[in-house]
Formats: C-alpha cells, structure tokens, sequence
C-alpha cells in the first residue's frame, strides 16, 4: 500500500463542510487517530479524510478549534480553560464522546 | 541658616541664593556624591539638625541645577503654550515630543564624548531627571497642565511627571477600575486549579473536551431542557458534577430520567422530596441499576412504589435512607429475591438491624457484592448471617458495633475462597488469628483494605503476605494499622500495626501488579524498610498511586527512591511527612501535601524533566 502520510487532512461534517487540519492535531482525538491508523487499512486512512455523519460544521469547527488549543498546550500547565458558547456544549459533548477528546 | 533655607526653598534661576551658590564654586561632583548618599538613605528626614542643613544645601543645588537645565525646556514649553493656549492636549504632546528629542540628542552627544564624561553625563541626567519638585513646591500638572502645590500624595503621572490631585483621582479610580476586572477571574481560576490539583484531576496539558463540556452543562443548568440521547456514560458523569455542585434539584434531575435507561444514579439527592423518588420509578421502570446517595426522604411509600414498578432491578445502592423502616426493608428482600445481586448501604441508623441481614441472606441468595458501612444496628448476628451468602464475591464491612474476631474468622472461613475484593474497616478486635484465616482461605483477592487497627502485629501482616496463595494484589488499603498510646510514640519493641516488616512482605507478595497503595499513617514502617524497597532498583511496574501522609519516617530520600521505583507513578500523596523537601518532581507525577509553608501544598512534574533529570536536580539541591 502506498503509504501517503500527507501533513494535512481532511475532516468533513454532515452538512459538507470541510477543514483541514494538520495531522498531528487531528490525533489528539482517539476515534480520529484510529481512523487514520494506517495498519487499520481504513478507508479514511488511504483517502485522508474523514466524514462524521453525526456532527455538524459549528460543531465541527469547535472541535478543531479545540484539537489544535490542545496540541498547543501539551506541554504546559495550567492551561487556561477554552471558551465554550453554552448553547452549544451539549452537541459538542456528544461530539467530544463519540470522537474520544 | 539651615532652618530658613529648609523651609524657604528657591527654586528658580534668578533668586539671589542660586547666585551666591554659583559664586562659591560648588561642583556637580559634590551634588553627584551627596545625590549618591541620599538615595542610599532612601532620602528620610534625619532628626539631626546638622544634616537637615546639608540636605538642604544639596537640595537647593539640585533644584539650582535642574532649574538651569530645565530652562530651556521650560521656555520653549511656555513659547508653545502661548501659541496654543487653548490646545492643552496638544501642549502636553508637544512637551513630550520635545523630552523626547531632548534625551535624544544627549544620546548621540554622549556617543562621541569621553567616557568618563559620558558616565559623569549619565549621573547627572539621572539626577535631573529624578529629582522631581518636593512637596510644598509647585509644579505643572501633567495631565491638565494646571499650576498646583506639589503635596507628599501626589501621583505619578503616566510619563512619569506629577500630575494635580483631581487628575490624579482619576487616575487612580481608573487603575482600581481596570483591576478589578482584572483580578476576580485570576483568582478564580487559581482557586480552582488548586480545587482540581488536590481532587487529582489535572496532570498536563488541556482538559479533555469532554470535561470541559461537561462543566459547562453543570453551568448552565438552569438553561437546559433536555439532555437529548446522551449516552448513559456520558450522563452518568453529568448526574455526578450536577451532585459535586449541588444543582441536582427536582427539575434537574428530570434531564436524568429517561425510561429507555438501565442505571439511574443520583449521588447528592439530598435535594429531592418524596414526590421525586416515585416519579424516577415511574419514568424508568425497566432500570436495572439504582444509585440514591443521601436520599434522606426516601420513604417507605417510595419503597414500595419501587417493589412495584421497578421490577428488574438488580443493583440497589441507597446511603442515608433513614425514613424507610425494618419492615419494608425485609418486604424489599421477599419481593426482589433471586434478582437481587449487588446492595450497598451506608449511613442508616434508625432501621435496618440484624433481622433485616438475615431476611436479606435468606431471600437474596444471589447477592454477589455487598457493602454495609455505618449501619449502626448491626452487630455479630449480620456477620454470622453474611457468612452464609454463597456467591459472594465482593465484600465490604464496616461495623459500629464490636465484633469478636473469631466471628470474623468463621465468616472469612466460609465466604473467603470466593472473595475478590475484602475490605473489613475498623475491627478493633480483629488478631492476627483474622490475618492468618485471610492467609490461609482467601485465593482470589484483588482488592484488599484492612484499616484502623491496632491489635494485629507485624509478624501477623508478615505471616499473612509470606507464601500466601493469593495471586498478587492490585488495591492494597492498610492505612491507620498502627500502635496507639500517647505515652510511647516509638511503639513497643515488636512492633504492632503495619510495621517495616508487614510493608516488606506486601510488596513483596503484590508489587508486581499493585496499583494502589495506602499506607498512611502506619508510622512504625522505619526509614530503612522504605528505602529497601523504593532502592531504585527493585520495580513496581503497575504502581500507580501511593498514599503515605504521616509516616513521618518518609524523607527526600525516600520520595527519590519512589520517583526511581515506581515508572507507572502518577500521584503521591504525601500530607504530614515533614522531612520532605526540596523535591524536583519529574514529568507526568503529582506530588500532594509537602507541607512546606512557603510552597504551594501540592507540586506538579515540570513538563521539560524526566525521572532521570529530576533526581539530578534534586542531588544539586541536596549537595
């Protein structure tokens, strides 16, 4: 199998909207990183692009937002916590559980 | 002289002083000096009459010399302020652009002079500039550029001039408005990562998003209609936070009630009336597992409406149900019988005694887990009755009333084969008869807590670890096993408790898969027994977390030793061990309770070091 780890990928939400987001922040959620396992042979690890049926593009985009706050803070401590808008926390926790952040 | 001339400042270039001062020849170099020595004695007003007289003179000079420097500026300042009068704005602009060229091109003069010169230059404009008018004089507002007598409280201004009390009102109730914006959300968010550090929730790096979600739900609790299907995971950790705050209410706990779920768990319901617990019942009658904690009114009427509705239920934990009585604890028995496998029951006082034990025993044969705290009515007759419960697997005691150990004994004798987890908490008559009975029939335990205890010794822990044909345990709980008498703190010579020897043995017997370890408070494990086993060398690959507050014998060394010992370690909890200091702790590792005064109570890994560069820093600090 052509291996093409391409820095880049491709999250797309239910209602067709697409962000590309670097790989190594995308792994930060546990679903993405095994969907993107190359060893798994997934679909979405050879097209490098994952469509969530369920999740739709603002909520989406707070993920990737949140994705790349995370990767950000690694390392440090006491990370200030990110702003979540209230109307949308119960459609991200749903989210949050089904993609493992 | 001296006196008049302290009270009668001159300022200015004209006046007949500054004249009779320059005809005496006095040098910067002097004002320099006494400059230098003023600033050393932080410029206070000596009592010392002869001295007041110099400061003056030195003052006097000063002002002398800034008043000639200033001149210039002054003037131009007053050229400018005569064309736009009415511009005051615009005046202060034009001031400050013109101190601005003025250090400039003292700059590049000072680039090509000497440079003992040039360090002389330096002084002497830093004289100039931070001699500012003393109080008493008057001087140009800054800001509105108003004439006013200079006073000991007046305020810098924000380019360092003085500015008049009105403008300086305001400056100070904008800097008091812009930190109290400012200051609640620091200290709030400080008080909560300490709340976090101290719960364990925080190691490195963000929250999950899941968490984060989840606090921001218990936030707005108020605004929710619904939860919507969350799955039950989710929600269960939802019930838990809307309990940790204190919001589960009877409107909220409608977002938990949903009748496609199999758990209901409440663990802070002391909010919740009569009415609420029928309603759960009747919105959920196909649960199967059910969590009341503090579910003060739970009454019998509700009891009995759950004997009817709820008739798949199989897991039943309910603390504090205190209404509910003997009877319809022994109707629930009858009515659930064979289903019933798993019962937890804390904190009941007013009901629930033996007989209620043995109804249970006779009609739930199936319980497999079974935990009775602080059930006050217990005594010897529940423990007799447990010992006839054959499938159990999971047992948890803890007795208000003195059990003999040779019941403890009999009822380990009969259930203790099939044992998983045993924690029997605060037998104060248990030997080491109950320790070798635990040796000699437990072949399956994981999870084991033995506590507050001062009767067995530490030959009988040993005996109990030594060949003991249980695999290794996981949980191990001995905390509080210690000699207690005021008069002799070291203990006797054959120690009793959980002593070096019993530490010795445990770790040898489960330190190859124990997670958890709480020793706390066993304060006869010496020095030496800790640093035998945490030497580095020996490993604990699974050792997760160590509780060892108050065993005083835990020094620096020691902690080390855990550092090096333990690679899986995540949390150390380390309250009352007074010898801990000055501990770098690695990457990934909480350290909780150092009591160092000056230091915060808890320490976290720095995020750039490891096992191996902590030490190193931490033998630094000890050489």
């Amino acid at each position: 199998m052509a291996k093409h780890q391409t820095e880049y990928v491709t999250l797309v939400s239910s209602d067709g909207f697409e962000f590309k987001v670097t790989r190594s922040a995308a792994c930060v959620a546990g679903a993405i990183k095994r969907m993107l396992d190359p060893s798994s042979n997934f679909k979405e690890a050879v097209e490098n692009r994952c469509v969530f049926e369920n999740i739709n593009g603002v909520v989406l985009e707070k993920v990737c937002e949140y994705l790349y706050f995370n990767e950000k803070h690694r390392d440090s401590k006491d990370v200030p916590d990110p702003d979540i808008p209230p109307e949308l926390c119960l459609e991200l926790l749903m989210a949050a559980d089904y993609l493992d952040v | 002289m001296s006196g008049r001339r302290a009270g009668n400042r001159i300022r200015g270039p004209h006046s007949a002083l500054t004249d009779f001062l320059a005809a005496n020849n006095i040098s910067a170099a002097e004002i320099r000096d006494s400059y230098r020595q003023r600033v050393q004695q932080a410029a206070q007003n000596e009592g010392d009459g002869q001295e007041n007289g110099e400061a003056s003179i030195d003052r006097a000079q000063i002002e002398q010399e800034q008043a000639e420097q200033a001149e210039a500026v002054a003037q131009a300042a007053e050229r400018s302020r005569k064309r736009k009068r009415n511009q005051e704005e615009a005046i202060a602009k034009v001031k400050k652009s013109k101190e601005l060229k003025r250090k400039a091109s003292k700059k590049s003069k000072r680039g090509g002079s000497d440079d003992s010169d040039d360090e002389d230059y330096n002084e002497l404009d830093e004289l100039y500039k931070k001699a500012k008018p003393l109080p008493g004089q008057l001087e140009n507002c800054e800001v509105c550029s108003k004439r006013f007598t200079v006073t000991p409280y007046s305020k810098t201004g924000p380019d360092g001039g003085l500015v008049c009390t009105p403008c300086g009102k305001e400056l100070t109730k904008d800097s008091k408005a812009s930190e109290k914006a400012k200051k609640p959300v620091v200290r709030k968010t400080r008080r909560k990562l300490e709340s976090n550090r101290l719960d364990g929730l925080v190691t490195q790096g963000a929250k999950s998003l899941q968490q984060l979600c989840i606090e921001k739900v218990a936030q707005h609790h108020l605004d929710i209609e619904e939860f919507g299907d969350l799955p039950e995971g989710v929600l269960n950790r939802l019930s838990e936070i809307f309990s940790k705050n204190r919001v589960l209410n009877p409107r909220t706990m409608n977002l938990f009630l949903r009748p496609d779920l199999d758990t209901v768990a409440m663990h802070e319901c002391a909010n919740l009336q009569t009415e609420d617990y029928s309603q759960i019942f009747a919105i959920v009658p196909n649960m199967q597992k059910l969590v009341l904690r503090n579910c003060c009114q739970f009454k019998d009427e509700n009891m009995e409406y759950m004997i009817e509705k709820a008739t798949k239920l199989k897991h039943i934990q309910l603390y504090a149900a205190n209404l509910v009585t003997n009877d319809m604890w022994i109707n629930l028995f009858v009515h659930r019988a064979k289903e019933l496998e798993t019962l937890k029951l804390e904190w009941l006082d007013a009901a629930f005694d033996d007989q209620a034990v043995e109804a249970m025993v006779e009609f739930c044969p199936n319980i497999s887990r079974l935990k009775l705290r602080r059930c006050r009515q217990l005594g010897v007759d529940s423990i007799d009755a447990i010992s006839r419960i054959e499938k159990l697997e999971h047992l948890s005691l803890h007795f208000n009333q003195e059990i003999p150990g040779e019941r403890l004994i009999n009822l380990l004798g009969n259930v203790g084969l099939n044992l998983r987890t045993l924690s029997l908490e605060r037998f104060l008559d248990a030997s080491d008869e109950v320790l070798s009975a635990i040796h000699s029939t437990c072949r399956n335990l994981v999870k084991m807590r033995f506590t507050q205890n001062d009767y067995c010794t530490d030959a009988g822990y040993v005996s109990l670890f030594n060949d003991w044909a249980n695999p290794p345990l996981q949980f191990a709980d001995f905390s509080s096993n210690r000699d207690i008498d005021n008069s002799n703190p070291e203990g006797p010579e054959d120690a009793i408790g959980f002593a070096s020897a019993g530490f010795a043995a445990l770790m040898a017997h489960s330190g190859s898969k124990l997670k958890h370890l709480d020793i706390n408070s066993c304060r006869h494990i010496t020095h030496a027994a800790f640093s035998d086993v945490f030497d580095g060398q020996k490993q604990y690959p699974c050792l997760q977390e160590i509780n060892l507050s108050f065993c005083t014998t835990v020094d620096t060394v020691v902690v080390a030793g855990i550092f090096r010992s333990c690679p899986a370690l995540k949390k150390v909890v380390a309250f009352g061990c007074f010898t801990v200091e000055d501990v770098v702790v690695p990457r990934g590792i909480v350290l909780i309770g150092v009591p160092k005064a000056q230091d915060a109570i808890e320490q976290f890994g720095d995020s750039w070091l490891n096992v191996e560069q902590a030490l190193g820093a931490m033998v630094e600090v000890g050489a």
